[in-house]
């Protein structure tokens, strides 16, 4: 467990260090949203409509955005190859890597989402539960797109290759998380929607970090 | 146990256990409807939001199909047999669009008018059964005509 | 029985083997198809709803059913990939891929036809129109990354993981009708007790999904003998097979 929290910080503190790492992706996440009003028209009706669906394509998007360096530096530098060689089971070792991506793209997105709620005039009451939404739907982007940057470790054009690997697995969530959104704020209930959604995250959780870590060893192979 | 084996395990059986939280959330999920549309009861109930779009389902009551002189918007009833919600749609109608035939439009209820609902879309619902012309008189004269087809799906 | 299984899928007795068979599949396919359509186009009658135009199904619905086929065929060979290593089902999971795709875009495109006139719309987002677009987006997605590798046995192998992450999808698509409550009709054959769709009409969609079958072994084995051929080029019985010039 030690050797988890050590991986964790070490990853965070590699982040803090360069910081446009998890900037980039929150202020694509802010641009991209801003752009549908300017694109669509600032009618409030539409934009209510189709505001949770944009807020959750762009968060989608960013975390994409951020896969691609996941696992690069650590390919570079070979420390990739130790921790594949180390003798802890290396899909806990992902895991931390996992749960360090999530901390610095996936919790930005939560906390600036209100921010962009009001962009998109989503009513005050519903703002929690987007907040909510995301909180149980960016860590599943994080543990799906850990397997897609594990793929295509060490190609040189990975990035466009891993959006079409993962935004197929990304729909569901998107699917649930965005009409959730939508449900609640016509008034109704959105019990079956988080249900789903965390089904959908224990469900990727126990078997993200397996796949992800076999996915490293065929590639380093 | 080495300690090796032993970590193997606990991560193996915190995988068990998360995937059976997965399939009880997944399992209560499904315990609770997934609303694909509202039906007329739900609607008269007050269930349905006013002034959003949403999907209205049910069978077009017989004999409640008028079209407008223009010839292009028409009036209907759509019922589940309990409760009616009158509908007005300006527009061009499926082929399989008749009375008492099952339909899902997309529309708004305005807060004006309570009880009409404004279709911007229609679309028709087809059965799951697949016979000749003959067979459906054959079946509706002895009564044996299977359910949903003139009356509503139990649930 | 086992030895003559690892005999049989040892690359060149495979591919002699594929050879020999292939024609007859090949004929088998056309006279099903060609029977499946002359029943399903001239002999069954009229559906009492929907008129001629249903007649679509005949092509629409093996498909479908094909597009899932393939992609648990292409499943069960990525786990043998995986675990044992067979050099021969990694030929075929890569082989399969395209054919799949096409089966997918066909159920796409045959439905979208047939929701039209039936429907009202060309494309509805319910849950099984959505499902089917996905599983498309799948199979692009394994010949995108297949190709991408550069070296040969890496690619195999990451793009079998892929599919295995994949074939969650598709119990997914399958149940999905009777998850959501939705605009597309339950399936019809499936309910095996009492199929509710009129005998003959149900022989030619049975002899047209089996015509369907026969056709995916058939273009199979041809990629799978071109893959072959071109995997081992180095080996001994390719250079032997190249210079005489017959299998």
């Amino acid at each position: 467990m030690k050797i988890f929290w050590y991986r964790v910080k070490r990853d965070l503190l590699l982040a803090a260090r360069s910081r446009n790492e998890w900037l980039n992706p929150v202020l694509f996440f802010i641009i991209v949203t801003s752009l549908f009003p300017l694109g669509i028209g600032p009618e409030v009706n539409t934009l209510q409509t189709i505001a949770p669906g944009v807020i959750w394509v762009s968060a989608l998007l960013a975390t994409l955005l951020s896969l691609d360096s996941v696992f690069r530096s650590d390919f570079l530098d070979g420390s990739l190859e130790q921790m594949l060689l180390s003798p802890y089971p290396a899909s806990l070792l992902v895991l931390a890597k996992i749960l360090a991506h999530w901390l610095t793209t996936g919790v930005p997105l939560i906390l600036l989402s209100p921010l962009l709620a009001v962009f998109m005039h989503i009513p005050l009451t519903t703002i929690p539960l987007l907040m909510l939404t995301l909180l149980l739907g960016t860590p599943i982007l994080s543990l799906i797109g850990t397997i897609g940057a594990a793929l295509t470790v060490g190609l040189r054009r990975g990035g466009v290759l891993i959006s079409l690997l993962v935004l197929p697995l990304y729909i569901p969530v998107l699917i649930f998380a965005s009409s959730a959104v939508a449900t609640h704020a016509m008034g109704l209930s959105v019990e079956a929607h988080l249900s789903l959604l965390g089904g959908l995250l224990f469900f990727a959780l126990a078997l993200a970090p397996l796949a992800a870590a076999s996915a490293l060893r065929i590639a380093m192979e | 146990m080495t300690p090796q084996r032993k970590r193997r395990l606990a991560l193996i059986s915190l995988m068990l256990v998360s995937i059976g939280i997965a399939v009880a959330l997944i399992l209560n999920a499904f315990q609770k409807n997934l609303l694909f549309f509202f039906s007329p009861t739900q609607v008269v109930a007050g269930e349905a939001p006013l002034n959003h779009p949403f999907r209205i389902g049910g069978m077009v009551k017989e004999g409640s199909l008028t079209r407008s002189s223009d010839g292009l918007s028409v009036d209907f009833v759509v019922t589940d047999y309990s409760h009616d919600v009158n509908v007005t749609y300006t527009g061009i109608l499926p082929d399989l669009f008749r009375e008492g035939q099952g339909i899902v439009a997309m529309g708004t209820l305005g807060e004006a008018s309570r009880n009409v609902f404004t279709a911007t879309e229609v679309l028709a619902k087809h059965d799951e059964n697949y016979m000749p012309p003959e067979v459906a008189e054959a079946l509706e004269k002895s009564g044996a005509m299977p359910h949903g087809l003139k009356t509503v799906e139990e649930k | 029985m086992f030895a003559w299984f690892h005999k049989l899928t040892a690359p060149k007795n495979f591919y002699r083997f594929a050879g020999i068979i292939n024609p007859w599949i090949g004929t088998i396919c056309l006279i099903l198809i060609l029977s499946g359509l002359y029943l399903g186009l001239f002999k069954a009658p009229p559906d009492y709803q929907q008129g001629e135009s249903y007649r679509i199904i005949f092509v629409h619905v093996p498909a479908a059913w094909m597009s899932m086929f393939v992609y648990m065929v292409m499943a069960c060979s990525a786990f043998m990939t995986l675990v044992w290593r067979y050099k021969l089902a990694g030929i075929i999971t890569e082989a399969s891929a395209a054919i799949g795709a096409s089966f997918t875009f066909l159920a796409l495109a045959t439905g979208s036809l047939w929701g039209k006139p039936m429907w009202g719309t060309w494309w509805v987002w319910d849950a099984r129109l959505t499902s089917e677009l996905i599983l498309l987006f799948l199979y692009l997605g394994y010949i995108a990354l297949n190709s991408a590798i550069e070296n040969k046995k890496t690619a195999t192998r990451a793009s079998a993981l892929l599919v295995l992450v994949g074939v969650i999808n598709i119990p997914i698509i399958h149940y999905s009708v009777e998850w959501w409550y939705t605009l597309h009709q339950p399936a019809t054959v499936t309910k095996m007790d009492k199929p509710s769709i009129h005998l003959d009409m149900l022989i030619p969609l049975l002899l047209m999904a089996l015509g369907f079958t026969f056709f995916y072994a058939f273009t199979l084995l041809l990629k799978v003998r071109t893959l072959l051929i071109m995997r081992e080029q180095k080996s001994k019985w390719v250079q032997e097979l190249l210079e005489h010039g017959k299998s």
